[in-house]
């Protein structure tokens, strides 16, 4: 034989319930009696979906899948596929679903093994300026199925009963959200695509658009169809240029081909959709911002209720979901709610998407079953942080979420288990931090950014977080005074109470969680004037240890003529005149400068 | 009248159709990242390279631009995918890889291990 196989065995708990770890064993006899081990790698994968067929194997090349495997199926699956090429018919799964189709190409690959692909299932492995590509991976069926056999209520039960919920970050269910739109009477409605991603660091839904921008497309119209809109408008923010071209394209083609415009696939049902642009402020991802600005005025949020579901852009009912979410409605309507709700957890169904930053070996975009714990992701997907450093936290949320330390590695992720660990899920930025970066550097990262993107409309957001920030920029340039912690945590709580929107109820998140678990970071800045990842610039003292050789080097490089010594001999720092730019540190070829 | 769900599977029928024509169905169909973090990475040179190769009577490929794939930290991307063959995925193409997986890869079929992504 000259192919070289690889096998990925499904690793969730169904299959291994059912004996998959005990076939996997078996499994690797098998290739050793028949001298294959080095033709063959297995792979362990996590849910592949197919619970009801397990335990699951997938065979590469082809994406052969077989189920329902019992022991005396290993030797025959060796003997003939492995061997003679030959898979086998009988216990093969026939499934042209939509999920995991990135698996065909990407499957065999450790990175992605651990992963499941609901929203990004085109993602990386079709053209997505091609409507072609879609169609031929059964694109606009879902719609088609729709409009031919469900009514709207029927595709609004459908998306209730699997459990889908906001993917934007605040977790609401989407299925009831399209039932209250739906039930309102006014027209004309709308739908909207909440694509103004703007966290720092996040670039799930850009990727998303820009892999596979008809999902997009084919989950509005479904939306449409089920709220009984005609009308839908991605609000797409104007640095993303890649992404407003494909959808763009998206939609033009989706509409040459009658997938979109009057009358769709010749039925009484019109849908249209138009693109208005963003100009990046990051208050225009909450909806009533987002709406505001559409219509043309500052984009600030207002009071909730009544909700954009009632009263939303013009004044009509409004169905305003995030990308992700979208993408996920067509592989509900057509692999079903049945299907869907058996991936995640009791309260979390189906997938996230993550990007995966920081340092961690393996950055990237990823997506995993709710359930996943957040040591799989960061050690078996991520590959576990880089130069053998210690790893100190994990940041979810982006600037509305929180940092957890090691305990909480191995919470299944899911809204409510992250919110109980004083995080968020947020829309999916995962920053992996390690033992170099200082905590109180990083809550001030963060809080700078919510503080500069206040909307300003209310005063706890704008006043609250800018003196907040005060005290933070104070610890860390070593003026921090005792009460400053428990001022830090008192505003807050405060801001966090009184603010008006999603923005000002979650810029504490960043400061106050790091507080809660690394608060003797924050009190060694405050009482000992010390950093002890090295980072807060004005807490170090420069200091020039024995190994110095009296080369010079550092005393021409300081720019402030802080150093002196005579050739050849130890050199020494003067500490009142130092502005601790580094440059000594950066230029010693000796390493005899030390950070302390 | 044909239902909306008939007249897709006709649609699909047609594209793939289409997509067959563009000769999909060629020994080897090569995918380039090009989504903005590709672009980024210098994935557009490596998409020249593919196509001026082609322009110059390179055949039996079917190429075709990709969106991102997730793998950040090494890209650009590329994969060269064969009927009956584990899809194979390099990382890290610049003009120089590229040009080695044309004369190695796509002329020679040698799967070029050291650039692959596992």
């Amino acid at each position: 034989m000259t192919a070289t196989y690889r096998i990925i065995v499904c690793d969730g708990t169904s299959c291994i319930n059912k004996g998959s770890r005990k076939l996997t064993d078996l499994l690797r006899q098998e290739l050793d009696k028949h001298g294959l081990t080095d033709q063959v790698t297995i792979g362990l994968s996590g849910c592949l979906g197919m619970c009801d067929k397990g335990p699951i194997m997938v065979v590469n090349p082809g994406y052969t899948i077989y189920g329902g495997l019992t022991e005396s199926d290993i030797p025959e699956i060796v003997e003939e596929h492995l061997v003679h090429g030959r898979a086998i018919a009988r216990l093969a799964i026939q499934e042209d679903h939509l999920y995991n189709r990135f698996f065909r190409v990407f499957g065999d690959a450790k990175f992605f093994g651990h992963q499941m692909r609901i929203t990004l299932r085109n993602c990386g492995i079709i053209d997505p300026e091609s409507i072609d590509d879609y169609l031929s991976l059964r694109g606009y069926e879902a719609l088609a199925k729709a409009i031919t056999e469900m009514t709207p209520q029927e595709v609004i039960a459908e998306v209730q009963q699997a459990g889908l919920r906001g993917r934007g970050g605040a977790g609401f269910p989407t299925g009831l959200k399209w039932k209250f739109t739906a039930a309102e009477k006014a027209s004309p409605k709308y739908v909207i695509c909440n694509a103004d991603e703007g966290d720092p660091g996040a670039f799930m839904d850009r990727s998303a658009i820009e892999g596979d921008p008809h999902t997009v497309v084919e989950g509005m119209a479904i939306g449409g169809y089920a709220i009984g809109a005609s009308k839908g408008i991605v609000y797409i923010r104007a640095e993303y240029p890649l992404a407003i071209k494909r959808i763009t394209k998206a939609i033009e083609d989706a509409r040459a081909h009658g997938l979109l415009g009057d009358h769709i696939l010749g039925s009484d049902f019109s849908f249209n959709i138009e693109i208005r642009l963003g100009a990046g402020a990051f208050v225009c991802g909450e909806e009533t911002a987002l709406i505001h600005s559409i219509e043309g005025s500052r984009g600030m949020p207002r009071p909730r209720p009544p909700y954009p579901s009632v009263v939303g852009l013009f004044g009509q009912p409004t169905l305003i979901n995030n990308v992700e979410t979208w993408a996920n409605i067509p592989v509900i309507v057509l692999d079903g709610a049945n299907w869907f709700k058996t991936v995640g957890t009791e309260t979390s169904k189906g997938t996230k998407v993550f990007a995966l930053a920081g340092k961690v070996v393996n950055t990237g975009l990823i997506e995993v079953p709710m359930g996943t714990t957040l040591r799989q992701i960061i050690y078996d997907v991520g590959g576990g942080i880089p130069f053998g450093k210690k790893f100190k936290a994990v940041q979810t949320g982006g600037p509305s979420g929180g940092c957890l330390p090691e305990q909480y590695l191995d919470t299944a992720i899911d809204y409510e288990s992250l919110a109980k660990a004083g995080s968020i899920m947020g829309s999916g930025g995962m920053i992996v931090i390690d033992e170099d970066s200082c905590m109180v550097d990083i809550a001030k990262f963060f809080l700078e950014f919510t503080q500069n993107e206040s909307c300003g409309k209310c005063t706890p957001c704008r006043e609250g977080t800018k003196r907040m920030l005060d005290i933070l920029t104070r610890i860390t340039e070593g003026r921090g005074k005792p009460g400053d912690i428990e001022k830090l945590e008192r505003l807050g709580n405060m801001i966090k109470k009184a603010s008006l929107c999603g923005l000002g109820q979650s810029a504490p998140n960043p400061v106050l969680s790091t507080i809660k678990n690394f608060r003797e970071e924050y009190e060694e800045h405050i009482n000992e004037k010390h950093c002890r990842a090295g980072v807060c610039k004005k807490l170090l003292t420069y200091q020039i240890t024995e190994k110095c050789v009296g080369c010079g080097a550092c005393r021409k490089a300081c720019p402030v003529n802080a150093i002196s010594g005579s050739a050849k001999n130890m050199h020494v720092i003067d500490q009142d005149k130092c502005i601790k730019c580094s440059a000594c540190f950066n230029t010693c070829k000796f390493d005899a400068i030390a950070k302390v | 009248m044909p239902t909306p769900l008939e007249l897709i599977r006709k649609k699909r029928a047609e594209a793939v159709g289409r997509i067959v024509g563009k000769g999909y169905l060629s020994t080897k169909r090569v995918y380039v990242g090009m989504a903005t973090c590709e672009i980024a990475a210098g994935s557009k040179e490596v998409m020249e390279v593919f196509q001026k190769a082609i322009s110059r009577g390179l055949t039996d490929v079917y190429l075709s631009q990709k969106g991102c794939a997730g793998r950040c930290n090494l890209e650009p991307t590329v994969e060269v995918i064969e009927a009956g063959k584990s899809p194979v995925k390099y990382g890290k193409v610049d003009k120089e890889r590229a040009q080695q997986i044309i004369e190695r890869h796509l002329k020679n079929g040698e799967v070029i291990q050291e650039w692959t992504i596992d």
